[in-house]
């Protein structure tokens, strides 16, 4: 069971006395790609400040992966940055803070960023003010932060905000090549069921309290969405069984 | 000009060597103050050291006169005891959330040091005098271990950033992402107002409220304005600040003028200029 990276067994999380999930329990693994569905004020953000552990399990347990080599293993893409706006910083001054608590020497820190920006279409804007940027370009520098760690997990709320079709594209694309090349997992927090269809192999619905969690297939359900939305939804067409759920081109020329 | 301040160098040179490492270091420790948008934090530790030795004043008055709580060290101590105390409600505050916004908390202290001070010592002539000295802010009266004290406080600021500055940075920045890449983000905010607390509540004693307060946010927010790195803001906010302290005191000695408000009045105005070029510069 190597491969386990967070283990959740009826974790119930909260803030003060109030209990926002109960009765979570999941595994995730090496190379899985997790999207967490749910409505707005469902929890979603919630469940990932406890895989985060910035929230302590109320009840259960919560196995969240060990540092390697004293180095915490986990990327995480905020839904926004909190930077105080009126500072000055550059592109690669931002990604760079990424690699904070990596013991890297210098060279290999330089190899680091420059694979992350190339990676992320980025290395054209390197020396230029981060709050010049457009949004879509702010996000994809925050998502080159969580990936410059080179992390065992990566942790996104809603990463694909603000980025176009292209861009999200590309951003994808990286993500998956990412975690196939590293054997890493993806926890992702979206509302685009398409895009839950296309790049997930885990599915975690969050609603009432709770998650149904589960392969994609088997919970990306038109049953499982619509008692979760209250209405009618046209879900994705299903994936055929051997359809590969990690498009190996994804962004290609984009 | 020049030649009249070099003539006062061997009556002031402590006075002015003091000023000028306590502009270093609290543009140093004030670049995480400015990255923090904390000011008014600040603003409410510095009160708060005065209220410390205030408190310190009072307790040697109580006490009678001659014991080791009716000295300057006492009375420096209860300062930065004070400062640290203050620069952990408020940043505690700031950070954990709560039923008020930090803003009320910092405010709170900010008035309680205030008031408390000078009711602390509105019945007591010397110690007022004292407390008015320090909140016009004077730094003639530095000694020669006060030169060495801030030498020692301003190496190891800057030894303690080049070897942990990503992490400073980061903890400055962005604590939960801090957090995420394994900091021991707590014990991090612990050890950094408790610095912050402690080099304002002996800057504190030694130069005023005035002098100290500038030096801790006006050279980081010119650098802030004529920077284009974060990384940069460590640099400039001393060279500005110690190329303001040369100047300030230069004019001061000519002109008569006391040397701290001297320099909070040329850094205002850098600040300004700095404005000004903003506005003109795409950033």
């Amino acid at each position: 069971m190597d491969d386990v990276i967070y283990r959740a067994s009826d974790v119930a999380l909260g803030y003060g006395s109030h209990a926002i999930l109960r009765g979570v329990s999941l595994e995730i693994r090496s190379g899985q790609f997790w999207s967490f569905l749910g409505p707005n004020g469902s929890g979603k953000t919630t469940l990932l400040r406890g895989f985060l552990g910035e929230l302590k399990a109320r009840a259960g347990t919560l196995e969240a992966p060990p540092p390697i080599d004293g180095v915490a293993p986990v990327g995480f893409v905020p839904q926004r940055c909190e930077i105080n706006p009126t500072l000055p910083i550059t592109l690669d001054e931002f990604v760079g803070l990424g690699l904070v608590g990596t013991r890297l020497n210098k060279a290999a820190r330089r190899e680091r960023l420059a694979w992350v920006l190339e990676t992320l279409w980025l290395p054209a804007l390197a020396r230029q003010s981060y709050w010049t940027l457009s949004g879509g370009q702010r996000q994809r520098a925050l998502i080159a932060r969580a990936l410059v760690r080179r992390p065992r997990v990566l942790v996104m709320d809603e990463p694909t905000n603000n980025l176009d079709l292209v861009a999200e594209s590309v951003v994808l694309k990286a993500l998956t090549d990412f975690l196939i090349q590293h054997q890493a997992a993806c926890l992702f927090v979206t509302h685009d069921l398409a895009l839950a269809e296309r790049y997930a192999t885990h599915v975690g619905l969050v609603a009432e309290g709770g998650v149904m969690a589960g392969a994609r297939a088997d919970v990306l359900t038109r049953a499982n969405l619509e008692p979760l939305y209250g209405r009618a939804l046209r879900v994705p067409t299903d994936a055929a069984p051997d359809e590969p759920s990690l498009p190996p081109d994804a962004g290609e020329g984009a | 000009m020049i030649a009249a301040f070099l003539d006062s160098w061997a009556l002031f040179h402590d006075a002015y060597l003091a000023g000028w490492l306590i502009g270093v270091l609290l543009s140093l420790v004030g670049v995480f103050v400015v990255a923090r948008d904390q000011i008014f934090i600040g603003a409410a530790v510095s009160q708060a050291s005065l209220f410390g030795i205030a408190v310190g004043i009072w307790s040697g008055s109580m006490l009678g006169a001659g014991g080791w709580w009716d000295s300057e060290l006492f009375h420096a101590v209860m300062g930065g005891l004070c400062a640290v105390l203050a620069a952990f409600v408020t940043a505690r505050a700031a950070h954990r959330g709560g039923r008020e916004t930090p803003e009320a908390v910092t405010g709170w202290v900010f008035l309680v040091s205030t008031s408390g001070s000078i009711l602390l010592m509105s019945h007591n002539r010397l110690g007022m005098e004292e407390i008015n000295r320090l909140l016009s802010s004077t730094i003639i009266g530095a000694h020669r271990q006060d030169v060495w004290m801030f030498l020692v406080l301003t190496a190891l600021t800057v030894l303690l950033l080049s070897f942990k500055y990503r992490s400073v940075v980061l903890i400055a920045l962005e604590p939960d992402m801090a957090r995420v890449a394994g900091l021991r983000v707590g014990l991090w905010n612990g050890l950094l107002s408790a610095w912050l607390g402690i080099v304002i509540g002996f800057a504190i004693h030694v130069s005023g409220v005035v002098y100290a307060f500038a030096s801790l946010v006006l050279p980081a927010l010119i650098a802030k304005n004529l920077g284009r790195t974060a990384r940069s803001l460590f640099f400039l906010a001393p060279c500005i600040s110690l190329a303001t302290g040369v100047v300030a005191f230069i004019l001061a000695n000519r002109y008569d003028f006391p040397p701290g408000q001297t320099a909070a009045a040329c850094l205002c105005g850098l600040l300004v200029c700095a404005w000004l070029l903003l506005a003109v510069r795409p950033r």
